[in-house]
This record gives C-alpha cells, structure tokens and sequence, in this order.
C-alpha cells in the first residue's frame, strides 16, 4: 500500500515517500522515485493511480518550469499548490480525471517560511503542519499530533519521521519496505538517506 | 460441492437452523421467554441458549438488510460502528481505556455509552461492534464464570473465560453477529498475572501485551489523539485498571477538556492540553536571518 | 455515504436588530479521518456581504475563487460595490450554470443592504446546489449538521436581538448543534456584521 508523509520543521520541509511501484499483487519495482522537484525551493510527492501519477507530476512539473523560464523567477509554494489544486479541480469534472493525491512542500524564501500543502484527487487542499496519505496516515496523523514540533531541528525532526516510518511498518499489514526522502530549506532541495 | 456440506455438515449456518428449528419444535409448548425468570438467557439446564432463526438460505445475508445502515439508513437495527477501545498489559496490571460515542450515521446518538462491560469483580470486556450482541454474550459469558466457581471452586482463568466466549460466538459464524472485544483480568490462580485476550465474531482468539479495536483504533495504537482525529469516537474516555484484587474504575475523562487542559495534576502528565493545537501554541517553523543591528 | 458529507462541515445565518451573524465550524476531514482544524468555510465578499460555502472541499475552493473573479468583475465594470440581493442572485446563477454537474456546495449569505433612506436592513439567504434561492427572514442553515441546526435554531432564536444577544444565540447553537453531528465541529468562527462594523470571532469547541 503506498504511503507518503511530509512535516515541516524550523526552516525546512521533510518530504517521504515509499518506493514500491505495485501492480495488482506484484512488485514491479523498490526504488521508484515517487518525489518530483517542481522548482528549486518546491517538492512534490504523488501516489495514486498507476499511470495518472507520473502524467500528472510531468505535466506539473513542466508548468512549474516554463513559468520560471518565462518570469525569470520562481513560483511561490503557496501560488504553485493553488495552481496545482485547481488542475486537479478542473481534472475532476473533465471526462478522465486524474486520480493523484499529493503533498506539496517548498520554502518561501522571500518571508523565509516552510509551508506544506495537503492535496487529495478531488483537489481539496489545506496548508498543514504535518500531513500524509495512503493508509499510513491513520497511524502517522495521530502519532504526529503526539510528537511533532514546528521548531524542531532537521535532526530531531527526521528522527519524529523514522518514527512514523516503524510505527506504520510495525502496525500495517502490507508495508512499503523502503522510502526516499527529501528535503527542502532555505539552501534548497536535496535528499537523505535515513 | 457447498451444498453438500451445508447438508452434511455439524458445524455450517444451515445445521445450526436444522438444530434450532428442531429445538424450537420441541420447546414449542413453553418458550424460554415463559419462564421469565432466566431473563432471556435460555435454558441454562441446557448449557445454551437457542434462538428462533429465520427459515431461509443465508441468514446472514437476510439479516444484513436489517443491520446494514451503509446501504439503508432506515434499517432496523443499528450495528454501533464508530468506537476506540483500548487495553495493555504492564507490572501493575492492566489498563483499559474506552470512548463513549454512540453514532447513528453521521449523528451522534449519545456521548454516555458504556462501552466497558464489568462481567464480574475481576474481569472486564470491551465493547466494539454490535453493541447489543457484545452486552448479551458477555452477560452470558458472566453468568457461566460464576457458575465455574461454584462447581470447580475456583475463579476461571481470564485465558478460559475468554476461549468460552470465543467458543459461543464461533458457533454463530456465519449467521451476523458481530463483536470486538477484549477480555481483561488478572488470573488469581496458576500463574498470577495479568492478561489481556481479544476475541472476535470471526472466532480470532488472540493473547496479547496489546490490543486497540474499533475505528479510531489506528489512532489509539499510537498515542491519545483517536477521539481527536476519529469522527466516530469522542465525548468521555472511560477509564479501569485491574490490579490484584479485582478492577477498580479510575475515572471518567471528558476528551475535549483533555485535549485543552489535559488531566490535571498528575504524575507523569504534561501540565497542559494534549491537543497538538495546545502544545505548540506559540511555536512557529519560520526561519527568519538574524537581525543585522 | 454522500458525497456532501466527504469534508463535513456546517453553516448558519441569522437575523438581528440592525445586524446580521454568520458562522461556521473549523474542520476538514477526510470522511472519518479530521485533517485539519483551520479550514475557513466563510468568506467576506464585501465590508456587507460574507458567503459561507460548506460541502465538497474541492468546490468550496473552486467556488470561492469563482466568486471573488465575478464580484471584483462586477465592481469594475458597475463602479460600485455590489449589493446582497443582487450577489444572491449571482451565487445562484454561477451555481445553475452548472445544473447537470453540479458544485457539491450550499452557499449561505449574510449581509447589510442599503435602504433608500440611506439605513441599512439585514439580509439573509441560501441556496441549494443547483441555485434555488431561499430568502429567509429568521434563520438558514446548511452543511452536514444541518437537521440539528434547525432543531436547535429553532428554539434560541427570537426577533430582534442585538449584535452581542445575536452572536450568543447563533453561537450557542451552531456549538450545540455540531456536537451531535460526527462530521461538524473541531471549533468555530462567527461574524457578526454591523452598519459600522464587523465582529469576528473564533470559538473553542469540542475537538472530538
């Protein structure tokens, strides 16, 4: 079952997501990179229907970059997930919508705040501290409410990850094996091993 | 291939009609009910008690037209869906938690359901699923302790009481019953601890440090938020712990005052709410450069 | 389950003295999972005029965007602000527009409308998802909580209350009311328009 998470710290967003790509019963894959750099201060995590996922996140993604080819500077976070939103709003009443939940993370580095975004496939979209999706966030979303700190450090702050991380390996019954992870403050974008 | 050992077999739904129908054929003059003083309870000369099952193919589907409040809102009997019981093991005993929502759809029936069903002095069942089905059997389970004691002259242990309850209610599979529960005590005799088993309508039996069942479980198996964070869970927590000498009720905790101003003066307590709200008020993830002075 | 009780969420309006309130709950959820506690289901439209959107989160969204686009169009075009009456008719519109794929929403507006003497009267009204308008004189009411809204509207208001007996009575009973209902609730917010100001305040409610 695919699983992503994502909380912010001071300064920094932390951005996690499994890395198994499944179709019906089989594995076809353990190192699917299912998180996107929309910008040099913007990740994107997606998870969702097989196919739509990926068309999403490029065409995403591409957007994301003319508008910094063309402006010379980039999208803001919170521009970029109320433009990102309604693409997934407006995908919804066309006649293929895609299926694609995401978890939009970035640093403004004009008022030097991290800023998370909660998406799901209908577009409902809310700015969280912490957020999730797939299964997992029904353990995450609590243990969270319980341990989670917005001025917590990067290093405290991957340690409440790991948390989350064993707490949904130890509870959920089909558990992604490995995530990748992904963080982006004010120096930018870059990804750690946890 | 079903049919036949729908026929043939003792232990399928059809036999368990067959029985109760030929039961209820010879109980014909005198219903249980008659003698109104076993209260419902059946014939306890008999070991169990029977029920008047309806006369079809798949009882448990003719039944889902009256419990499934998914698909008809107007049914008949409410299943209780929503709830968050919990329950661990530790030196001291055991500690039972429980919620006391009562939903009905999406409104909230009651705020004061007690959903911790004290079967004797020193054991206690949770009650998660039919609420009716979890408050008869686990009576029924209270009634056959006592009179464990009475011919063995011994208190049954929490491991036997429970395999009797899953027993009783492996007899029904297949028919609808539905019940999550756990059972909690401390065993007095033989090996004197504490212990805690979880006992379902699917007939799972298991022993365990730790168990959370119901809706906001996920929730509960991590921390305090799942009458925070689960729709179907709320309003009290109720709150037992079982020591050597039986269980004692502790207390009954409003969630919300929990969640702004937590339990009080306590040992080991925050001091504050446990609300995430709360406990980060005042605390910001901007990272603004110093100041250049 | 409906697809208006995905989010949850609840809106009242009420009439006072010279004065109209309007109020909402906080909470997101995802079905029975809560995801947020902050999620602002009233907006204002002008200093007079505020749109409570509760419903499909998506389209609250969508629609709230939609609304500011065609009142900020309006006032350039007209040259004034617009009035309730005529934004009532615009939400209804906006909203027939989409008659065979509807907007998951039930707008609720409250606002002050200019008398001819120069006073202001108060004004209420809600539509359904497909724009039937409601001009109400007492109370509306939407949202997932909203057969308990009415229960317990019904019996607190009275005519004519002022500003500060209007903001207890409407938020007496949205609190009361989204404590029976499973997917309203996780605090409040209420407004309170005035000819000279707006009160704005937000509720500790229960959050379970």
């Amino acid at each position: 079952m695919e699983t992503s998470f994502a909380i912010t710290g001071k300064g920094y967003v932390i951005v996690a997501a499994d890395t198994t790509s499944a179709r019906s019963i089989i594995k076809m894959k353990s190192d699917e990179d299912k998180i996107k750099t929309l910008s040099p201060h913007l990740l994107m995590a997606y998870s969702g229907e097989p196919g739509d996922t990926v068309q999403f996140a490029e065409y995403v993604e591409r957007n994301i970059r003319l508008y910094h080819i063309r402006n010379l500077y980039a999208l803001r976070p919170s521009a970029s997930a109320a433009w990102i939103r309604r693409a997934l709003a407006t995908s919804l009443r066309s006649r293929k919508p895609y299926s694609v939940n995401l978890l939009v993370g970035g640093y403004d580095t004009s008022e030097h705040t991290p800023h998370l975004y909660w998406i799901d496939y209908l577009g409902t979209m809310s700015e969280v501290p912490f957020g999730a999706h797939g299964y997992g966030a029904y353990f995450a979303l609590s243990l969270l409410d319980r341990y989670h700190d917005p001025e917590a450090p990067l290093e405290e702050g991957l340690a409440t990850l790991r948390r989350c991380i064993d707490e949904v390996s130890k509870r959920l019954v089909v558990t992604p094996g490995k995530y990748k992870v992904k963080i982006v403050d004010k120096d930018g974008v870059r990804e750690v091993e946890l | 291939m079903n049919s036949l050992v729908d026929r043939f077999s003792t232990t399928s739904a059809q036999s368990e009609i067959r029985r109760a129908q030929a039961l209820a054929a010879d109980d014909e003059e005198f219903s249980d009910a008659a003698w109104g003083s076993e209260a419902g309870f059946g014939s306890l000369a008999k070991g169990v008690p029977t029920f008047s099952v309806p006369s079809i193919a798949d009882p448990s589907a003719f039944l889902r037209l009256h419990t499934d409040d998914h698909a008809d809102p107007n049914c008949r009997i409410k299943i209780q869906h929503g709830t968050t019981t919990l329950a661990f093991r530790f030196k001291g005993g055991v500690i039972v938690a429980v919620d006391s929502r009562a939903t009905a759809g999406s409104y909230i029936a009651s705020g004061t359901v007690k959903k911790v069903i004290e079967i004797n002095p020193y054991l206690l069942g949770t009650m998660a699923g039919g609420a009716a089905d979890c408050q008869y059997w686990e009576t029924y389970l209270g009634i056959h302790c006592r009179l464990h004691e009475l011919r063995n002259r011994e208190r049954i242990s929490v491991s036997a009481a429970s395999k009797y309850l899953s027993n009783l209610v492996y007899g029904y599979k297949g028919m609808g019953l539905s019940m999550g529960t756990m059972i909690c005590g401390w065993d007095k005799t033989r090996c004197r601890v504490p212990a805690v088993f979880y006992v379902d309508s699917d007939g799972t039996r298991l022993k365990g440090d730790l168990f959370s069942v119901g809706s906001g479980s996920t929730h509960a198996y991590v921390s305090t938020a799942a009458g925070h964070r689960d729709a179907f869970s709320g309003n009290t927590c109720n709150l037992y712990h079982i020591k050597e000498d039986g269980w004692h009720f502790i207390g009954n905790y409003d969630i919300s005052k929990m969640h702004y101003d937590g339990p009080g003066d306590v040992p080991g307590g925050p001091g504050k709410g446990y609300g995430y709200d709360i406990r980060v008020e005042g605390r910001s993830s901007a990272n603004p450069p110093p100041v250049a002075t | 389950m409906s697809i208006m009780d995905q989010n949850g969420g609840s809106v009242i309006a009420m009439v006072g003295k010279d004065c109209v309130a309007i109020a909402s709950d906080l909470r997101l959820g995802n079905q029975a999972l809560g995801v947020s506690s902050n999620f602002q289901k009233i907006f204002p439209v002008t200093d007079r005029i505020y749109l409570g959107l509760p419903g499909l989160a998506t389209d609250v969204t969508t629609l709230k965007e939609r609304f500011r686009f065609r009142v900020n169009m309006y006032t350039i075009k007209e040259e004034r602000e617009i009035e309730p009456e005529t934004f009532a008719h615009l939400v209804s519109s906006t909203l027939y527009e989409h008659r065979f794929g509807p907007y998951f929403c039930e707008p609720v507006m409250a606002g002050l409308s200019k008398t001819p003497s120069g006073g202001y009267k108060p004004f209420i009204a809600a539509t359904d998802l497909i724009g039937c308008l409601n001009f109400a004189k007492d109370f509306v009411v939407a949202g997932t909580a909203s057969e308990k809204l009415f229960g317990v509207a019904e019996g607190l208001w009275e005519p004519d209350l002022e500003p500060e007996d209007l903001f207890e009575t409407i938020s007496q009973t949205l609190m009361n009311a989204v404590d029976r209902d499973a997917y309203s609730g996780w605090g409040c917010v209420v407004h309170v328009l005035t000819k000279d100001k707006v009160i704005t305040r937000t509720l500790k409610g229960r959050m379970d």
